[in-house]
């Protein structure tokens, strides 16, 4: 098995117009997060899948994908015990009548993995930290929540599908700690793309990719200012989400006060 | 000649996905598209009218669709000697029955969404590829528990992930078919034998009480033995089983059959 991943690359394929997208090449390297940006139908999400597909100008975009300069083997493509890519779409249900416990279990197999002591409930506690609902063993994958039933993807990703390279498909709108959620997702030496409306995931991440009609139209690298702003951006949400608190317990919300101090950008 | 039958529950997406591999496989191949279904469709129309190839329509109507379906295979290749490809759309209704044949290639259209493949007959059992549809709406994770279960029941399957909406997969599919074997000149077989049709039911019975129902097949089956099961329809019925239904309910005297004296 040859998951050594020094780097993936895109090639150039075609836009909705089947105009050549210009660019030469894309090389995402081992530790890169590449925010994935456009409007909604702009074709983000195909640029997702061409990756998890491993294309090679066999999808719509007529793209190629090369891993570590080189043509995947075929059977990486689609054999789960194989797979170098684990990916969180923008599903949010699952429809498989069984308990929390018994479906990760599965899943383990499926992958060929043997469960190690404690991994099972690793994988609960972490979701649990996602969410603010809190997700036992023995309760129904048919009864979790919106947000739990994300929150325990995110952690089966992390913990269960550990993939090199990670696509993350929106997952702003899932209803769950955010920063939390990619912060476990995001490890070290991983590959990660994340598709994503939300203005501080982008400007946090190494790259950004933007995307028009289909095709990527720039690649840019996001600069420490931009780092700033994000955390600038953050702030401001986490201080909303904290009013929103406040208005869930029944609390009179009388004044906005603001005072964030953006962190210290060199001089 | 390549005979492809593609096979799925109603809704599971097979009409929308043969779409996509139509596109892929139009400019290439010489190509011809059967859609089979009980009542009504307008498949067939909307698939000559985006895609330019020929179509037809065959509706089933009091028959067993999969029965109709193996009946009509010899004249759909009769008239279509001059095509590359044929592809068969069955109107896919119990998960008992395929009419795939063993000569040509067997597509199963399976619906993520529609519980346990465990469930499946022949329709999944004996598909050559195993198309996967709807798998956008559920995570990576029950997909691959899912793709594992589809293995189980049928180990020899190809799988692949498809998408109706977006195309996605039509590639392999169409891959797939460019690799199957030719027919010509062969003698084509069901992969699977179909359920029989030997009950009062298959006469037009209507009445749920065993005494009617035998009543009615003896009744049926005496008519059966003096037809010579040819489903020619010289008598403005479909099939003989459909003709003994109107000769028992009084709809027309069974002399209407040329063959019976």
């Amino acid at each position: 098995m040859n998951d050594q991943i020094e780097k993936i690359t895109i090639l150039p394929g075609i836009n909705k117009f089947n105009e050549k997208e210009n660019f030469e090449r894309i090389d995402i390297k081992k530790g890169e997060v590449i925010a994935i940006v456009g409007h909604t139908g702009a074709g983000k999400s195909q640029l997702l899948y061409d990756i998890e597909r491993l294309a090679q100008k066999d999808t719509k975009s007529k793209r190629k994908i090369l891993v570590n300069d080189e043509i995947p083997d075929k059977d990486i493509r689609s054999n789960p015990k194989r797979k170098l890519i684990a990916s969180l779409a923008q599903s949010m249900n699952f429809l498989t009548d069984m308990s929390v416990e018994d479906f990760l279990r599965l899943h383990l197999e499926s992958r060929g993995k043997k469960s190690k002591p404690g991994l099972i409930e690793e994988v609960i506690n972490e979701a649990n930290r996602i969410t603010g609902e809190m997700i036992t063993p023995g309760m129904n994958l048919l009864n979790l929540s919106g947000g739990q039933s994300r929150a325990l993807m995110v952690s089966d990703v992390a913990n269960i599908s550990i993939s090199p390279i990670i696509l993350i498909d929106e997952i702003e709108n899932a209803g769950i700690k955010k920063e939390e959620a990619i912060r476990i997702l995001v490890e070290e030496g991983k590959i990660i793309l994340i598709v994503t409306h939300d203005p501080s995931l982008a400007l946090n991440a190494d790259k950004r990719i933007i995307i028009k009609n289909g095709g990527i139209v720039k690649v840019l690298n996001v600069t420490l200012k931009e780092k700033g702003i994000a955390h600038y951006l953050n702030w401001i949400e986490n201080y909303s989400l904290n009013i929103r608190d406040k208005i869930r317990q029944g609390e009179e919300i009388k004044n906005v006060e603001i005072y964030c101090e953006p962190i210290k950008s060199k001089k | 000649m390549k005979f492809i039958i593609f096979a799925g529950t109603p809704g599971s997406g097979k009409t929308s996905i043969i779409k996509h591999i139509i596109h892929e496989l139009k400019d290439d191949f010489k190509l011809f598209f059967a859609k089979f279904d009980c009542l009504r469709t307008s498949d067939d129309e909307y698939i000559s009218n985006e895609y330019k190839i020929p179509t037809i329509k065959k509706l089933a109507g009091e028959l067993c669709p999969d029965h109709y379906t193996a009946l009509e295979i010899p004249r759909i290749i009769k008239e279509n000697q001059d095509k590359d490809i044929i592809i068969l759309e069955t109107a896919g209704l119990c998960l008992r029955c395929s009419p795939y044949i063993k000569e040509g290639l067997g597509v199963s259209i399976l619906d993520i969404t529609s519980g346990d493949p465990f469930r499946y007959g022949p329709i999944l059992t004996q598909a050559d590829v195993v198309a996967i549809s709807k798998g956008d709406l559920i995570s990576q994770a029950e997909r691959e528990i899912f793709r594992v279960k589809v293995l189980k029941v049928n180990p020899k399957a190809k799988i692949t992930e498809v998408n109706g909406l977006t195309g996605e997969g039509a590639i392999d599919i169409a891959e797939s078919i460019k690799e199957s074997l030719s027919i010509d000149g062969r003698k084509l077989t069901l992969k699977h034998s179909m359920p029989s049709a030997i009950c009062g039911y298959c006469y037009g019975n209507k009445i749920i009480d065993e005494k009617e129902s035998r009543q009615r097949f003896l009744a049926g089956k005496e008519i059966k033995n003096m037809l010579p099961d040819l489903n020619c329809g010289k008598c403005g019925f479909k099939s003989c089983n459909e003709f003994i239904r109107a000769v028992l309910d009084g709809e027309v005297k069974k002399e209407k059959c040329p063959f019976i004296k």
